[in-house]
């Protein structure tokens, strides 16, 4: 993500949110950085947190924010939606410093909210959160039977891929002849 | 809470598919031909796989009962154990269970494993078809071991299909005798085994019918062949096993003189350790290796050969000859009512 688009977050960074800090205070004073997602509600998190994420981590190495810059550009991601991004942010927040035990208690129960987690975690690229979500996806057909594996992850069967194929065919035909019509028109 | 899983990325499906155990990925994979697509997207899997796709049934021959190997296949993963068995019922299917130590297995390494861990479940079919699909699933590169019988060609030859275009190396390859014991024509089967990349042991207890000269082109460490009359001396003379075993042979003194006379040469059958021929056609009227069978030691030395765990042959009371080169071979003919040859090496 560059700076420019950060400076292009229409989002008036809102009063942020404190996640809660479980390490001790260090001896050099901490940066922070803001983030927010769909719902603009911004997040203050600290880089030790933030270094979960393989991708902020990334942006954030080498821009060198003062406190002030840093609350002034806040890293929009548009894609995830607002309490999706809290669940990602308090988990960092409590893993922060910390090696992830294998069995993690702090995973957000949402099953609901699974799939757009999962999303958001590989996104943001959180190695040990998705590791985690996915263990929990994995989990949900452990001893189920085709029928209902079919039915927890949502499995079409073959006639209704068959059937989704031919109309995406179809549509994407209507599409193509739509765009020769009016290649012709603009043409005329 | 359903997800709908097949709307993740590739890269995430992958994740989410190594957390799972080869029974979920199985179940998995038969729900529609896209989940079977996405399973194989899982990449090869290192994994050790044996089938046994003979009859479970225990058939009475001549009112003695015949004990065939359990129809399963079985799936070495992470040191756990992996049996797809044949449900009873369909109520069964797709059952799992977890056992301690209730059964041996063989090892991929050919030891056997005293009772295990291991986990079962219960599926509506075990057969060739399921040993393909999990093959071409999972990308399983080599096969511990295929017990196989050739009662439907169309079956033999899809698997053989799948083996041969995916050059899966398959280490022991068996051909089980048929249920009903009939004979067989095996020509068309000949020429796809010899087509398939069997390396350590090929064995065959199937009858075949006696029309053409069934030729075995490919010779792996071990040959073992329960009613060999069509391996004839051309056959014998081009092996490069470790171990060759025929049982109900053709082959005559003659041959077998021949054979032991080019063995003689330096060089020659740098691999034999074990020859073990029964051939009704072994009598006195001609000599091998200038000597009138039978031929033995009336001593009571014993030679033996081991290959592997709890695994050997020996000769009682064997005849001394020596190759050109100063290897040393061990030699004993019976005649009897069922001649053989036993050599060893």
């Amino acid at each position: 993500m560059s700076s420019t688009e950060q400076g292009t977050s229409s989002a008036a960074p809102a009063e942020p949110t404190t996640a809660p800090e479980s390490a001790a205070a260090p001896e050099v004073p901490e940066s922070f950085y803001y983030v927010h997602g769909k719902d603009k509600v911004v997040h203050k998190v600290s880089a030790g947190a933030l270094q979960h994420s393989a991708l902020i981590h990334g942006m954030i190495s080498n821009l060198g924010y003062t406190e002030e810059q840093a609350k002034a550009n806040p890293f929009p991601f548009e894609n995830i939606d607002g309490d999706i991004l809290q669940m990602v942010v308090d988990w960092c927040n409590q893993h922060k410093g910390k090696p992830t035990p294998p069995e993690d208690t702090n995973l957000p129960k949402q099953k609901e909210k699974l799939f757009d987690l999962v999303l958001a975690v590989n996104y943001l690229e959180i190695k040990e959160l998705l590791t985690y979500c996915c263990k929990q996806v994995a989990m949900m057909v452990k001893g189920k039977s085709p029928e209902e594996i079919r039915e927890i992850w949502m499995i079409p069967t073959d006639a209704e891929d068959e059937a989704a194929e031919k109309e995406a065919k179809k549509r994407a035909g209507k599409e193509a002849a739509g765009e020769t019509a009016a290649a012709a028109g603009d043409a005329k | 809470m359903p997800i709908a899983l097949l709307k993740f990325p590739t890269d995430l499906l992958r994740e989410v598919f190594q957390l799972c155990n080869p029974f979920e990925l199985y179940k998995l994979s038969i729900c529609s031909k896209r989940t079977q697509r996405c399973v194989m997207l899982g990449g090869r899997k290192n994994w050790k796989i044996r089938s046994n796709a003979v009859s479970s049934e225990v058939v009475h021959v001549d009112g003695f009962p015949r004990n065939f190997d359990k129809n399963e296949v079985l799936l070495y993963v992470d040191n756990l154990i992996y049996v797809f068995e044949k449900a009873a019922k369909p109520e069964d299917f797709f059952i799992t269970q977890h056992f301690v130590g209730d059964r041996n297995f063989f090892r991929p390494d050919g030891r056997n494993l005293f009772r295990p861990e291991y986990v079962s479940i219960q599926c509506p079919d075990v057969d060739v078809e399921l040993f393909g699909s999990l093959l071409v699933t999972f990308g399983i590169p080599i096969v511990d071991r295929l017990r196989i019988d050739f009662g439907s060609f169309e079956s033999f030859s899809n698997i053989a299909d799948i083996l041969i275009g995916r050059n899966i190396e398959i280490k022991e390859f068996c051909v089980g005798e048929t249920e009903t014991r009939k004979v067989i024509d095996a020509v068309n089967y000949m020429s796809l085994i010899n087509q398939m990349n069997i390396t350590q042991k090929f064995e065959c207890e199937q009858k075949f019918l006696r029309r053409h000269n069934y030729q075995l082109n490919k010779y792996p460490d071990t040959i073992i062949i329960k009613w060999s009359f069509w391996f004839n001396i051309g056959q014998l003379l081009n092996n490069n096993c470790v171990r060759l075993e025929l049982e109900k042979s053709m082959l005559r003194n003659e041959e077998l003189d021949g054979f032991l006379k080019e063995w003689k040469k330096a060089g020659t059958f740098p691999n034999l350790r074990w020859l073990q021929i029964d051939s009704m056609k072994i009598d006195k009227n001609y000599r091998i290796l200038e000597i009138v069978p039978p031929i033995r030691n009336s001593g009571k030395t014993y030679i033996k050969i081991e290959f592997g765990w709890n695994n050997h042959m020996g000769i009682l009371g064997p005849v001394r000859i020596t190759k050109e080169e100063g290897t040393v071979g061990w030699l004993k003919v019976e005649l009897g009512r069922s001649p053989n040859l036993k050599f060893l090496v």
